[in-house]
């Protein structure tokens, strides 16, 4: 459970800028095309900004976000975009790598990309009302705030302010429709914060 | 443009700027109440680099029509930086522009690459305001960012 949900925002971090936090010296792996759709975008160049509008679609070969609002910005000393904020029923889907297919929601995703001496830093963070999640064939984990931190050596995730959790049965156990949540793990833990690590994650 | 800009996707879009700003000063004058049929624009850069080529336009056919608009059909845009390598190019099959206020639009596609074809953005229908610098595209709207895209670097 815990795999899978880091899976999730790793997910959304690598593919939402083509950033890669790579070990120093260690080439980037290579990476298939991303392609933005939506109805309308404004680039704004003097303010280094690209904005999409409304059906903004974000697709490569590991996941599709999809929201309402997209602004990448761009930075101007030059370089890939280091601030990039998804707003407005923001729904992220990826295939993790046991072909398990994972779903996070979340009214706001925001990604940050930072550099320094070579080391590469990527957060993101899903915010928002309704309370950001993430769900899988296995269960569901949800926080007021969600940050993915990706660093050189590890991966963590936190979840903040009443998280909860809820564990689905898995098929053929014990009940028949999978689809209902038969198993409470964790329901209403007062505000705080459950961190998670992976350090596989990349 | 006074500061650097310097992503491929930003210049990609300063190409548009380039382009409109181009147009009243090459061979297709509002003023000059010209039709040009096949023209191309060659723009220079400023001293002292004022041999070195900053864009070519060229197009199907330049329109002069009342009130400042120059319809231009087949229009392409290259730009490229001082060391003359391609940066942009920029692909309507139709579009007006406003010599007045400095506005151009149309309702057709529009085609925006970097010259090393890694960043990519189509549509259709657009706005180009070139005193805010901002171009608006109505429809449709699909970039494509190939892995590594690369970084230019465009004064």
């Amino acid at each position: 459970m815990k795999r899978h949900s880091l899976v999730v925002i790793a997910v959304l971090g690598g593919l939402m800028a083509h950033a890669q936090t790579n070990t120093p010296g260690a080439p980037p792996a290579p990476r298939a095309p991303m392609v933005i759709h939506a109805d309308s975008a404004d680039f704004d160049l003097s303010g280094y900004q690209l904005i999409y509008h409304r059906q903004v679609r974000v697709d490569d070969t590991q996941m599709k976000l999809t929201c309402e609002q997209l602004v990448a910005d761009l930075p101007p000393a030059g370089g890939l975009p280091n601030h990039i904020v998804a707003e407005t029923n923001v729904v992220i889907d990826f295939t993790d790598t046991k072909g398990q297919t994972n779903h996070a929601t979340g009214d706001k995703a925001v990604y940050t990309y930072q550099e320094q001496g070579g080391v590469t830093n990527v957060t993101v963070t899903l915010t928002g009302d309704p309370q950001p999640q993430v769900v899988n064939a296995q269960g569901l984990q949800a926080g007021d705030v969600i940050i993915w931190n990706r660093e050189n050596t590890n991966s963590h995730i936190r979840f903040i302010g009443n998280y909860h959790m809820v564990s689905y049965q898995k098929p053929g156990e014990v009940m028949t429709d999978t689809n209902l949540p038969v198993t409470v793990v964790k329901t209403n833990i007062p505000p705080g914060t459950v961190e998670n690590t992976n350090t596989n994650m990349r | 443009m006074n500061a650097k800009v310097n992503t491929a996707q930003i210049t990609l879009i300063a190409g548009i700027a380039w382009l409109f700003a181009a147009v009243p000063n090459g061979r297709t004058q509002q003023n000059g109440i010209q039709h040009a049929s096949d023209f191309t624009s060659t723009e220079y850069y400023e001293p002292p680099h004022q041999q070195q080529i900053k864009s070519i336009m060229s197009g199907a056919e330049a329109l002069p029509q009342p009130g400042g608009l120059l319809i231009i059909k087949q229009l392409k845009l290259e730009t490229f930086n001082l060391d003359g390598k391609l940066e942009l190019t920029v692909i309507a099959p139709e579009c007006i522009y406003d010599t007045l206020n400095g506005v151009a639009n149309s309702a057709g596609h529009l085609q925006v690459r970097t010259g090393d074809g890694k960043i990519r953005t189509d549509g259709d229908g657009f706005l180009w305001r070139q005193s805010e610098q901002k171009l608006n595209i109505s429809n449709n709207v699909c970039t494509v960012i190939e892995n590594g895209a690369t970084i230019t670097i465009k004064p």
